[in-house]
């Protein structure tokens, strides 16, 4: 019955693993009135316990990895991560430098990469919607216990999460199954 | 039997208005703004959503916060003792302050402390408004303050004053300390979610309902008075929200006790004495 509903109410949790503040800053724009993302019925909540999509910028650092993956925990399911900027993908500029994870996703499964640097407010919207739909996908497939069963994609023996998540900007190649 | 209807169908009418008031705030900043069913597609998300209750006082303390606050919209629109209603909207609020101290996050406890330090500040204005209309009418009675023509004018800095309340109770800046929505991320409700966030949400409609329908005892039996002045209310709210930014806990109850209670009890020694 409130299936429908689901994604029309986003609430985003934002952090910042160690980022520079620029994506930080394109975040805040797409809530200003140019981009207006609220008129998708979003809120920047800046609580993990009532938010839905989780938004991480920055490259992790070291003091950063706990917190970020503390919130990741308390939010409630369904959730959605979102990685915006290239650093939150992959390092960017900082990787494999002494003090810096490279990227999130070492730490917590990442359904969206918005690369950029910084990611353009028009990348981060188009890279929540897209949120929203692997957060329907995610309801649903909560439903049913199917996932439980699948097969995870393993590359020697490690479970592969970016293989498992979805891209923006590519094909969808998730979307034919 | 209207007045059952009416109060069934409060949470509704508090979650039309404050759809309705995220499209004006996104307007007056020149955005599309939600749509208007906005809040109701939150609630649902809200039900829908994994809860986690964090200890059973806590989830139940929110409950109770919600229902006796809609029991006090429930007496409001029934025409109860306007003293009376004042307390039990106090209790109310106490509820979400027990509810917040239950838990053991810091964010949590700093909210309710200062939900408490404001509370300090608007309860005077709320139990002076009730007693000027005691002055006026000789009885609390709602019903009184309804039958009566407009009191505004003798009542004009109560009203002022009143204004000030409505700020601090609809969560509003300059007056949202209590709430400080990325300061200490929500404060009494921090620690809510799913389904009994839902509850201290839906709670926050009906204390919309409750705020606006004191503030429309001030037309006394004039309708098109009290429509009027909700209306100016609504857009002034708005207004200074969009316009301020937020002040600190002490200037704030500097800022009411100094001006707004000082209006209020103006406006009592003037209906006493003059």
């Amino acid at each position: 019955m409130f299936r429908k509903f689901r994604k029309k109410s986003p609430w985003i949790l934002h952090y910042n693993a160690g980022s520079c503040n620029g994506c930080d800053i394109e975040i805040l724009a797409c809530i200003s009135p140019k981009y207006d993302l609220e008129r998708f019925g979003v809120i920047n909540t800046g609580n993990p316990k009532q938010s839905d999509i989780f938004l991480v910028t920055g490259p992790v650092t070291f003091r950063s990895r706990e917190r970020l993956v503390e919130l990741y925990t308390q939010m409630p399911e369904p959730k959605v991560v979102v990685a915006v900027g290239s650093c939150t993908c992959t390092g960017g500029v900082f990787r494999d430098m002494y003090n810096v994870e490279d990227g999130i996703d070492r730490y917590i499964p990442v359904d969206v990469y918005v690369p950029g640097c910084a990611a353009s407010p028009e990348l981060i919207i188009d890279g929540v919607v897209k949120a929203l739909e692997v957060l329907e996908k995610k309801t649903k497939a909560m439903e049913k216990p199917r996932k439980l069963f699948s097969e995870a994609t393993t590359k020697e023996g490690i479970v592969d999460r970016r293989e498992c998540a979805q891209k923006v900007g590519e094909a969808d190649a998730k979307d034919t199954e | 039997m209207i007045e059952i209807l009416l109060i069934l169908l409060a949470p509704v009418a508090g979650g039309l208005l404050y759809g309705f008031e995220r499209v004006v705030r996104a307007r007056m900043q020149n955005r599309q703004g939600p749509p208007l069913l906005q809040p109701f597609y939150d609630m649902m998300k809200l039900i829908d959503k994994q809860t986690l209750i964090v200890n059973p006082t806590h989830a139940l303390l929110g409950v109770m916060h919600f229902v006796a606050l809609w029991a006090v919209v429930a007496f409001t629109i029934m025409g109860g003792n306007l003293l009376y209603i004042v307390f039990l909207h106090l209790l109310a609020s106490l509820f979400l302050v027990l509810a917040a101290f239950s838990v053991k996050s810091i964010f949590s406890h700093l909210g309710a402390n200062r939900e408490l330090l404001s509370m300090i500040a608007y309860e005077p204005i709320l139990v002076m408004f009730a007693v000027a209309f005691y002055m006026l009418n000789g009885s609390f009675s709602i019903d009184a303050v309804r039958a009566n023509p407009s009191a505004l004018g003798s009542l004009l800095f109560l009203f002022l004053a009143f204004l000030f309340v409505v700020q601090l109770k609809l969560k509003k800046s300059p007056f949202d300390a209590a709430k400080a929505h990325q300061e200490i991320v929500g404060g009494a409700e921090v620690e809510f979610s799913g389904l009994f966030f839902e509850f201290v949400y839906m709670a926050l409609w009906l204390e919309y309902v409750f705020v606006y329908l004191l503030l429309m005892l001030f037309a006394g039996d004039n309708i098109l008075l009290g429509g009027i002045l909700f209306c100016v209310a609504f857009l002034l709210v708005n207004l200074v929200d969009n316009a301020t930014a937020r002040v600190r806990m002490e200037h704030l109850i500097k800022i009411f006790l100094g001006i707004a209670v000082s209006l209020a009890a103006l406006n009592l020694l003037g209906l006493a004495y003059v």
